[in-house]
């Protein structure tokens, strides 16, 4: 039995003239203690894939098992870090994670939340910035808060849609490399969306790639470089390029089957 | 700042030429008690010095400043149009002096109305709020209900609230309970209709990353929605407000026997106008100490805005 086990999800979209899949028959499974991306270009439902798997939304059809038995709605066994708009805006860093772990954990007493709290957003290097509010932090220390407030909450799953999408780069990398050594502390079983494909090799064990219109799982690719990583040393291997390479190829031949083939010049 | 720049202003040189008017012979026939126009302008030359030698930045410094000047030309031409030259009626325009002279002499008459007036305010707006809020977050959180809410809330909060006074009278025992019903009324629709599209406007986001942390319903409301939608409940609010003083002025002058309306229209009806414009600086003074104090409020619930 694996710790997710997504069957058969198929989303329909519906209005009077039209109907439009969001996602087609998609199947596949997460074991415990993976780290699992999911990628693919806009519109290939790997969003609405997440949001099923957070509980906010429900499938047209198939269904999602964790440890076996179907999901309904949002649950304590997941922890959820959004692009944007995670944190509440009228709370400090700390009262955000703290109010996490509150709904998670409620015969905890106020001071022993604000102790755990503390000590994530150490973790992931905030502990000057306990008092703010998300509006006097940066987007990537706005993501740090979501992050500790996620794994404070000690959910056996951590679902991230996008999480640095909205990071410039230099700390992009600096987060990617936080989120590795947290998951590899935790172990925690991840699934994590994204449209980078730098990003997406050196955090996973597994490649779901996606095609778009209808969101179809395209191919499952098993990442495989060794733990702990290292980025330098990763990037200087010849198995990496060789690797990168075959995933852009299959990422963009995607792409060119779907618009028409070899006539279409990317 | 420089020395001159603190203290070579042109208020400090309105003051100077205010003292001097004073030296004018009054050409009206009654006291114009000018030992208490010029006590009021000493208060506030002090007040205009300890800004000039506290401040720190210069926009404030020149924002109370220039306050103080506009009361000081306002007085110097008041004191001019009135007791210097009695331009004007009399009766109808008392000299400044006798005005704060007879502040002083109605202190005692004036808390009393002032207290009478704010409890009623206080009790018909607390109340309202505290129903109109978590009414309001429970109709616009359940969507069906808040549809059929909106369509009545925007019936009944159209009609003015001061035509319910004489149905108010023949329901209720006393002008009090009139008076904290009418205002419950004026507040509880603009507080219960920002409420609801306060709701309505919280972004699915912060929603949605609230049902992903599984928060109870109760939670939801009021720890999420809530501080969301405070901003918009603000301005219900503020609405409520003005509003309430407005119709409670107005009816403590139709029927009341306390109260700052009831203040001012009893002197009038006897033709004491000092006494009139007494009660019109007061209420002014009172109502702008409110907003001041409720503005500081909602900066304070909001500062995570700024």
């Amino acid at each position: 039995m694996s710790k997710i086990d997504i069957k058969n999800l198929t989303v329909e979209y519906s209005d009077k003239n039209h109907s439009f899949k969001a996602l087609d028959n998609v199947s596949f499974s997460v074991e415990l203690g993976e780290f699992v991306s999911i990628i693919g270009s806009s519109g290939c439902g790997k969003s609405t894939l997440l949001s099923i798997l957070e509980g906010i939304n429900s499938p047209t059809d198939g269904k999602i098992l964790i440890d076996g038995n179907p999901i309904s709605g949002t649950g304590f066994d997941r922890g959820v870090v959004f692009q944007h708009y995670s944190l509440f805006p009228w709370m400090t860093a700390r009262n955000n994670v703290a109010f996490g772990i509150k709904q998670a954990k409620k015969e905890l007493k106020k001071d022993e939340r604000l102790k755990i709290a503390d000590k994530f957003l150490d973790k992931v290097g905030l502990e000057e910035f306990k008092g703010k509010y998300p509006k006097q932090l940066s987007g990537g220390m706005q993501q740090r808060v979501a992050i500790a407030r996620a794994l404070a909450m000690d959910t056996d799953i951590l679902l991230m849609d996008e999480p640095f999408g909205a990071i410039d780069a230099k700390n992009r990398t600096i987060l990617q490399e936080l989120l590795l050594s947290l998951w590899e502390e935790s172990k925690k079983t991840v699934v994590f969306v994204t449209h980078d494909i730098d990003e997406a090799i050196f955090l996973s064990d597994k490649i779901i790639m996606m095609s778009t219109r209808p969101g179809r799982v395209y191919k499952e690719i098993r990442v495989p470089f060794k733990r702990p990583r290292n980025r330098s040393e990763m990037i200087g291997l010849k198995e990496y390029s060789d690797f990168r390479n075959k995933l852009i190829s299959l990422f963009y031949g995607d792409i060119v089957d779907k618009i028409g083939g070899s006539k279409v010049v990317l | 700042m420089t020395v001159q720049k603190r203290f070579l202003r042109v208020t400090n040189i309105l003051f100077v030429v205010l003292m001097l008017v004073q030296l004018l012979p009054d050409k009206v026939s009654s006291e114009t008690h000018t030992t208490y126009l010029i006590g009021f302008a000493i208060v506030l030359e002090v007040l205009a010095l300890a800004a000039s030698i506290l401040s720190k930045n210069e926009n404030g410094l020149n924002l109370s400043l220039d306050i103080i000047g506009f009361l000081y030309a306002l007085i110097i031409v008041w004191t001019l149009v009135t007791a210097k030259f009695n331009v004007l009626n009399e009766a109808l325009f008392p000299p400044l002096g006798k005005v704060f002279w007879q502040l002083i002499q109605d202190i005692g008459k004036i808390y009393v109305n002032i207290k009478s007036s704010l409890e009623i305010i206080a009790q018909g707006y607390l109340l309202a709020v505290v129903i109109a809020i978590p009414l309001g977050l429970f109709l616009g959180w359940s969507v069906r209900l808040g549809n059929a809410a909106t369509y009545i809330s925007k019936f009944l909060g159209s009609i003015p609230p001061i035509v319910y006074i004489p149905y108010g009278i023949a329901l209720l025992p006393t002008f009090r309970s009139v008076s904290v019903f009418v205002i419950f009324l004026a507040t509880f629709w603009p507080v219960l209709a920002s409420t609801m599209s306060g709701v309505l406007n919280v972004d699915k986001k912060t929603i949605d990353s609230a049902k992903v942390l599984n928060v109870s319903k109760p939670t939801m409301l009021f720890s999420v929605i809530l501080p969301a939608a405070l901003s918009q409940i603000f301005i219900g609010c503020n609405q409520g407000l003005s509003v309430s003083f407005i119709l409670l002025t107005s009816a403590e002058m139709i029927g009341a026997q306390y109260g700052m309306g009831y203040y001012i229209k009893q002197y009038s009806d006897f033709g004491d106008y000092t006494r009139t414009i007494v009660g019109l600086l007061v209420i002014g003074a009172v109502i702008m100490l409110i907003s001041f104090l409720f503005n500081k409020l909602q900066g304070y619930l909001l500062r995570w805005k700024q």
